[in-house]
């Protein structure tokens, strides 16, 4: 494995591809190059290239959890969903470009199964253990997305400027397909550069465990209010983040056996974050 | 663009400058155990949970089994082996081993950098931010009222 250190954005992204994988902070990426889940012949740096910072309603991609979670400028939903994600230690690495495209912890993909999501045919989680799995979008694939922030970025209607295109976060995602079994978009080599966040009048995340701090997200919920209305979103609870309208769409909600209590911890969480923004 | 496979690195590491030449894939946490003899540092979980790897790279608290050793190129650090002078722990110290914070000393480096890092940022700090500060350190002795007790004491 070598590592680049390109000078540009343009030679970062024309070094990614053909066994070349970005590299921001790390926390996502280190463990799977560990335990061979990525493997790498090449390691593109990104942390001087990407941008970094709050300007604005602008985020920048290199920017980290931790510079997030106590600015006083961004949304409320993101600064409380950077600052439940992880632990202190690890927000102070993790980027917020890298956390958009963080991997499931569904631990038959991070064990390597052969599922779904891994190319296989089948989603070990449907049949096996799947306490901490989808409540939707779980037919083929029963993960659940682990970023907080990404739903309050959902929640918050933000746009996503990478190296080709401008594009809405709900764009970013997508359910795995026979086809095509990423999760996001992203083509190869594109790179996550900036996120536009726009201010809403008020914002919540909350966010359910199953210990009180440094842990992934059973149930997360943002609820984002604007002058048109409340746009609501939710972490955990579908291999990618997911939007609802309303309450009742989790009526909507297709459970596992395992996971059905999802339901009625979500049912809750949305009523109090809508509660809390109207 | 540089390509390297391996290379030889610069850090600092408790006031002293080292270069070493380290494989790409090297983890921070091996860099400081096993090529400079740094063994305060522990090796916990190697998974980004436990903590007992903590230790501050640039004024930022860091897991270094989360951290490769190339990313910390030119970077300043320090280990719980640069808290304490020649004779004289620090006052966080003493009051871990006044208030008994440590039972089988595992996860004591990495609770000690963690306090520091908080004490460094926030010397007076409530008791939700000192209990926030050790969130990413776990102690399986699961002593964290000492803990708590002594990184308090040492803020007053």
């Amino acid at each position: 494995m070598q590592l680049l250190r390109p000078e540009s954005v343009e030679a970062a992204a024309a070094a990614l591809g053909n066994g070349s994988v970005a590299l921001a902070g790390g926390t996502d990426l280190v463990p799977m190059l560990r335990d061979r889940l990525v493997s790498a012949e090449t390691l593109v740096e990104l942390k001087e290239v990407v941008p970094r910072g709050v300007e604005g309603t602008r985020i920048g991609a290199g920017t980290t959890l931790a510079e997030l979670e106590v600015d006083p400028e961004i949304p409320a939903a993101l600064r409380e969903a950077c600052a439940l994600a992880a632990s202190p230690q690890l927000r102070s690495m993790g980027t917020i470009g890298g956390n958009l495209l963080q991997a499931t912890r569904c631990w038959y993909w991070r064990l390597d199964f052969p599922c779904f999501l891994h190319g296989g045919s089948r989603c070990h989680a449907r049949e096996g253990a799947h306490r901490e799995h989808a409540i939707f979008g779980n037919e083929r694939c029963a993960s659940a997305h682990p970023s907080d922030p990404a739903a309050a970025l959902l929640a918050l209607g933000a746009r996503v400027r990478t190296s080709r295109r401008e594009l809405g976060l709900e764009e970013l995602y997508r359910l795995p397909t026979e086809d095509d079994r990423n999760v996001t978009a992203l083509e190869p080599g594109e790179l996550i550069l900036e996120l536009d966040v726009p201010r809403p009048e008020a914002s919540v995340y909350l966010k359910a465990m199953d210990r009180a701090r440094w842990a992934f997200p059973l149930v997360g919920v943002a609820a984002a209010r604007f002058a048109d209305g409340v746009r609501l979103a939710l972490a955990g609870v579908a291999p990618i983040p997911w939007r609802l309208d309303s309450e009742t769409d989790l009526d909507r909600a297709t459970p596992l056996p395992g996971t059905a209590y999802k339901v009625e911890l979500a049912r809750p969480l949305i009523r109090r974050a809508l509660h809390s923004v109207t | 663009m540089d390509v390297v496979t391996s290379q030889t690195i610069g850090v600092e590491v408790n006031g002293t400058t080292y270069e070493r030449e380290v494989e790409a894939r090297r983890l921070l946490i091996h860099l400081l155990r096993d090529d400079l003899d740094l063994t305060g540092s522990h090796i916990g979980c190697d998974t980004g949970n436990c903590g007992a790897c903590s230790v501050i790279l640039d004024r930022t608290l860091v897991k270094s089994c989360m951290v490769l050793a190339i990313q910390a190129d030119g970077a300043s650090i320090e280990t719980v082996e640069g808290l304490a002078g020649e004779e004289q722990l620090t006052p966080l110290q003493q009051a871990f081993s006044d208030h008994h914070a440590l039972q089988c000393g595992y996860c004591t480096p990495g609770m000690l950098m963690s306090a520091t890092a908080l004490l460094r940022e926030n010397p007076k700090p409530s008791d939700e931010e000192i209990a926030k500060a050790i969130q990413g350190n776990i102690c399986r002795c699961t002593g964290y009222w000492n803990i708590f007790e002594a990184i308090k004491a040492a803020s007053e």
